[in-house]
C-alpha cells in the first residue's frame, strides 16, 4: 500500500515538474546582436534544465532597444512576459513605478553570489529601498579610432587628446588628407535613440563640467554655458566644419549604418561604449567585427574641454541586468535558475565570451586573467575611476529625448544653438514642472 | 414603402452577429481611445498604474504641438500628393490609355496588381534596396550615366514615400476605373468620334460624365486609406527630423516609442475627426451632385 502511494506521489511530482518552465527574454539573437549572449545561455541551460528537472526557454529578439522596451512592457502590461528580463539598468525607476518589476530581495537571499556586487552597482539596481536587477555588467566609455587611418594621415599613434580642440585638429587633418573619411562619429540626433544621450550628447556634456541633472538640488539643469558649450562643439563638428556626417545621423537604421561604415574603414574617430569593441567589432561578429581588431582598433579616453576647471576625462556607465517580471508565477524556480547562472564558472565563461567590466569583486581579477582582456583591463582601470551614471529617474527617458532633439536641432541646422537651447529649456520646464528645474551659470 | 421579405425580428436576428462583430472590433475599441484619451496614462511610470482623468488637457496640449502640427501638414501634403494627384490620377490615366487595348491593359494591369499584392515589408526592402545612398539601384544606374548619387531618403525623403505610395496602390484605382470605362456605352464615343471631337472633348463631354461616381468612390476610399497608412514607417522610420512623420507614425511613436498612451490616444481621436471630416466632405458632394 505504502509503495503505492509513494509511486503515485513521485508521478504527480514528475508531471507537475515537467510542466515547469522558466522563460528568459533578451534582447540577443543568434548569428546577429549580441549572439554571445544566445551561445552562453545554449551553453548552460541544458544543465540547469537537467538538475531541476524544468524547461528553461530563451526568447530571442535582437532589435533596436527602444522596440526590445516596448515589446517587454507590453508584454507584462497584457498579464504575460518572460519571467526572466534582461533589461538595461536605467529602465528600472519607470518599470518599478509602474508596478511590472518584482522585487528580487527574497530571490537574492537565496543567491550567494550576491554578496561579492559592488556597491555603486547594486545601487543601478535598486529604488526605493528594493532591489530590481542583478546586474549582469557595466561597462565604460571612449573614442575608438582606427590605427591604420590615423597611420595613413600621419597622425602618430597612440593617440590621446587632452581637449577638444586636440580631437578637432585631428579630425581636421584626417578630412583634410583622407577625402571619403568621415572624421568623426559623435551620435546626435532622435533616430540614434538613448545611443545619443548616452554616448554622445553626456560625453561632451560632463567635458564641459556639466550635467542633465543637478545632484545637490535635485533639479533638472534648464540653462548652463555647460550646456551651450557642448551644443557648440557639436555646431563646429556637424555644421561649421563638416567633421561628422549629419544626414547620416538621423537616416533611418543610422545608428547600424554608422557600425556598417565603421567595418568600412569610412569613420576614422568614433564615440562609443565597451559594448562597441567587444560586441559590434568583436572578430566573431560575421556582419561588423574586425578579424584584426586589436591591432587595427585603438581607443583613447574622452577628454574634457580643455579649460583649466574642467575634468580631465570623462566616461559614463550604464549596465545591463536580470530582472523577474511582477507576473511571474513561480519566483522559487527563478531564483533556482539565477543561482546557477551566477555561479563562479558561468559567469567567467559569459566575461570571456562577451568581455565586460564585472559588477562582482569575486570576479573581478579572474575574468581579466582568464580571457587575457587586455582591452577590458586597461579601460576599466583608466575610465571606472571617472565615470559616472546617468540620472535614471522615472522622467528621464522624456528628457533624454528633450536632449537628442536637442542635438538633432544643431546639427541638422534647423535652429541655432541659442534657439534650441531656449526650446529645450520650455520643454523640460514643461515636463517637470516650473519647481523642478534650475540655470547655472 | 416597399415590403421587405422577411419580418422586422427575423432581419434584426441575422443581424446580430455582424452587429456584434462591429460592436466589439470597432465601437468598443473607439470608446476605449476616447476613453484613454482623456487621461495622462503612460505604458512605464506611476501613470501606468495610476493614470489621472485630465478631461481635455490632452486635447489643448495637442494644438499647441509642434510636431502635432508638422505630422498634419506632412499628412496632408502626402494625402494630396500620392492619394489625389498619385493613385487616382494616375490610375486614371492608365485606365485610359489602356482603355479598348486588350493587350496593353492585361500587361499593364498584371504590373499595376503585382506592386499591389507583394507584402509591405517584403516591397519596403525593395525599395530602401532600390533607392540606398550608396548600393541603391536607382544610384548606380545613375552614376553609370555620369549623374550624381542622390541621398533619396535624405534630400527629398517626403517625395520618396509618395512616390512609393502611388506605385504601391494605383492598382486599385486603375481596375475601378478600368471598370467604369467598361459601363460607357461604345455607341457614346463612337458617335464623337463621327463629329470629330478631340480626345479632350471627348473626355471632358463623355468619358468624365460618366464615371463621375466612380471617381468620387475612389477618392473616398483612397484618401481615408492614404490618411491614415503606416506603411512609409517601414521605409523612413518617419525620418529624417520628422520629414516624413506622418500623423499615424507620430501617434505610433508617441504611444510606443515614448510611452504616452493618453496623449497618443487623444492624437488618434483628432485623425478619427478628420477621417470623419474628410468623409462627409466626399458624401456631401456626391449628395449635391445627385440634387
Amino acid at each position: 500500500m505504502r509503495k503505492w502511494l509513494v509511486a503515485v506521489l513521485v508521478s504527480i511530482m514528475v508531471i507537475i515538474a515537467v510542466g515547469q518552465k522558466v522563460t528568459i527574454i533578451a534582447n540577443a539573437i543568434k548569428g546577429g546582436k549580441n549572439t554571445q549572449v544566445v551561445d552562453w545561455f545554449e551553453k548552460y541551460i541544458p544543465d540547469i534544465e537537467k538538475e531541476l528537472g524544468i524547461t528553461v526557454e530563451l526568447i530571442q529578439t535582437g532589435i533596436k532597444d527602444e522596440d526590445f522596451k516596448a515589446r517587454i512592457v507590453l508584454d507584462i502590461k497584457g498579464g504575460g512576459g518572460a519571467d526572466i528580463l534582461w533589461i538595461d539598468g536605467f529602465w528600472v525607476p519607470e518599470f518599478v513605478e509602474a508596478g511590472y518589476l518584482r522585487p528580487i530581495d527574497d530571490i537574492l537571499a537565496e543567491i550567494p553570489a550576491w554578496k561579492y556586487y559592488y556597491e555603486p552597482m547594486k545601487a543601478m539596481g535598486s529604488y526605493k529601498g528594493k532591489t530590481y536587477l542583478i546586474p549582469a555588467g557595466t561597462d565604460v566609455r571612449m573614442i575608438y579610432y582606427n590605427k591604420e587611418l590615423f597611420r595613413k594621415a600621419g597622425i602618430p599613434v597612440p593617440w590621446q587628446p587632452k581637449s577638444w580642440e586636440d580631437i578637432i585638429k585631428t579630425a581636421r587633418i584626417i578630412k583634410e588628407k583622407l577625402p571619403g573619411v568621415i572624421p568623426i562619429q559623435l551620435n546626435a540626433g532622435t533616430e540614434m535613440g538613448e545611443a545619443t544621450t548616452m554616448q554622445g550628447f553626456f560625453m561632451v556634456l560632463l567635458g564641459a563640467g556639466g550635467n542633465l541633472y543637478d545632484w545637490e538640488t535635485g533639479k533638472w539643469i534648464v540653462k548652463s554655458s555647460a550646456l551651450k558649450d557642448a551644443l557648440n562643439f557639436y555646431k563646429q563638428i556637424y555644421v561649421d566644419e563638416k567633421l561628422g556626417d549629419a544626414a547620416l545621423q538621423v537616416s533611418p537604421g543610422a545608428r547600424e549604418k554608422t557600425f556598417e561604415l565603421f567595418r568600412q574603414e569610412k569613420i576614422a574617430m568614433y564615440v562609443e561604449g565597451t559594448w562597441f569593441y567587444t560586441s559590434v567589432l568583436n572578430p566573431n561578429n560575421p556582419s561588423w567585427g574586425f578579424p584584426d581588431r586589436d591591432e587595427r582598433i585603438g581607443w583613447a579616453a574622452m577628454p574634457g574641454r580643455g579649460k583649466p576647471q574642467d575634468p580631465e576625462f570623462v566616461s559614463i556607465s550604464g549596465g545591463t541586468g536580470f530582472a523577474v517580471n511582477v507576473n511571474c508565477k513561480n519566483p522559487k524556480l527563478v531564483a533556482e535558475v539565477l543561482k546557477r547562472l551566477l555561479y563562479v564558472e558561468p559567469q567567467l565563461s559569459y566575461f570571456q565570451m562577451k568581455p565586460f567590466v564585472s559588477p562582482r569583486s569575486d570576479l573581478a581579477d579572474s575574468c581579466w586573467t582568464v580571457n587575457k582582456d587586455k582591452f577590458i583591463a586597461e579601460t576599466s582601470r583608466t575610465l571606472v575611476k571617472y565615470t559616472t551614471f546617468r540620472p535614471a529617474f522615472p522622467v528621464y527617458p522624456e528628457i533624454s529625448f528633450q536632449a537628442q532633439l536637442l542635438t538633432e536641432r544643431v546639427v541638422t541646422g534647423q535652429m541655432s544653438v541659442e534657439k534650441a537651447l531656449e526650446e529645450f529649456a520650455k520643454e523640460v520646464t514643461k515636463i517637470v514642472g516650473k519647481e523642478n528645474v534650475i540655470e547655472k551659470p | 414603402m416597399k415590403r421587405s421579405l422577411m419580418g422586422r425580428k427575423v432581419i434584426i436576428f441575422l443581424l446580430i452577429p455582424a452587429l456584434s462583430l462591429i460592436f466589439v472590433f470597432l465601437i468598443l475599441p473607439g470608446v476605449w481611445v476616447l476613453k484613454i484619451g482623456m487621461t495622462n496614462e503612460t505604458l512605464t511610470g506611476a501613470k501606468a498604474r495610476n493614470p489621472d482623468f485630465v478631461g481635455f488637457e490632452n486635447y489643448a496640449k495637442v494644438l499647441s504641438d509642434r510636431f502635432f502640427y508638422n505630422a498634419l501638414r506632412i499628412t496632408l501634403l502626402f494625402v494630396l500628393g500620392s492619394a489625389i494627384i498619385g493613385q487616382a490620377g494616375l490610375g486614371l490615366s492608365l485606365a485610359l490609355l489602356t482603355y479598348r487595348k486588350r493587350r496593353l491593359k492585361s500587361f499593364v494591369q498584371s504590373v499595376v496588381i503585382l506592386a499591389w499584392i507583394i507584402p509591405e515589408v517584403v516591397v519596403a526592402y525593395l525599395w530602401i534596396a532600390f533607392l540606398d545612398k550608396d548600393y541603391g539601384t536607382l544610384n548606380v544606374l545613375l552614376s553609370a550615366i555620369g549623374l550624381n548619387k542622390i541621398n533619396w531618403f535624405y534630400e527629398y525623403p517626403l517625395l520618396t514615400i509618395i512616390v512609393f505610395n502611388v506605385w504601391r496602390g494605383t492598382a486599385y484605382s486603375m481596375l475601378l476605373f478600368s471598370a467604369a470605362l467598361e459601363t460607357i456605352p461604345p455607341s457614346y464615343l463612337e458617335t464623337a468620334e463621327v463629329i470629330g471631337a478631340s480626345s479632350w472633348r471627348k473626355f471632358k463631354d463623355v468619358v468624365f460624365p460618366n464615371i463621375k461616381s466612380y471617381i468620387l468612390t475612389d477618392l473616398i476610399l483612397i484618401t481615408l486609406w492614404t490618411f491614415n497608412v503606416f506603411t512609409p514607417y517601414l521605409l523612413t522610420g518617419g525620418g529624417p527630423s520628422f520629414r516624413t512623420e506622418l500623423l499615424s507614425i507620430y501617434i505610433y511613436r508617441t504611444a510606443f516609442r515614448y510611452f504616452k498612451l493618453g496623449y497618443g490616444a487623444s492624437i488618434a481621436t483628432i485623425a478619427l475627426l478628420i477621417n470623419f471630416a474628410l468623409a462627409m466632405f466626399y458624401l456631401s458632394l456626391s449628395r449635391r451632385r445627385r440634387a
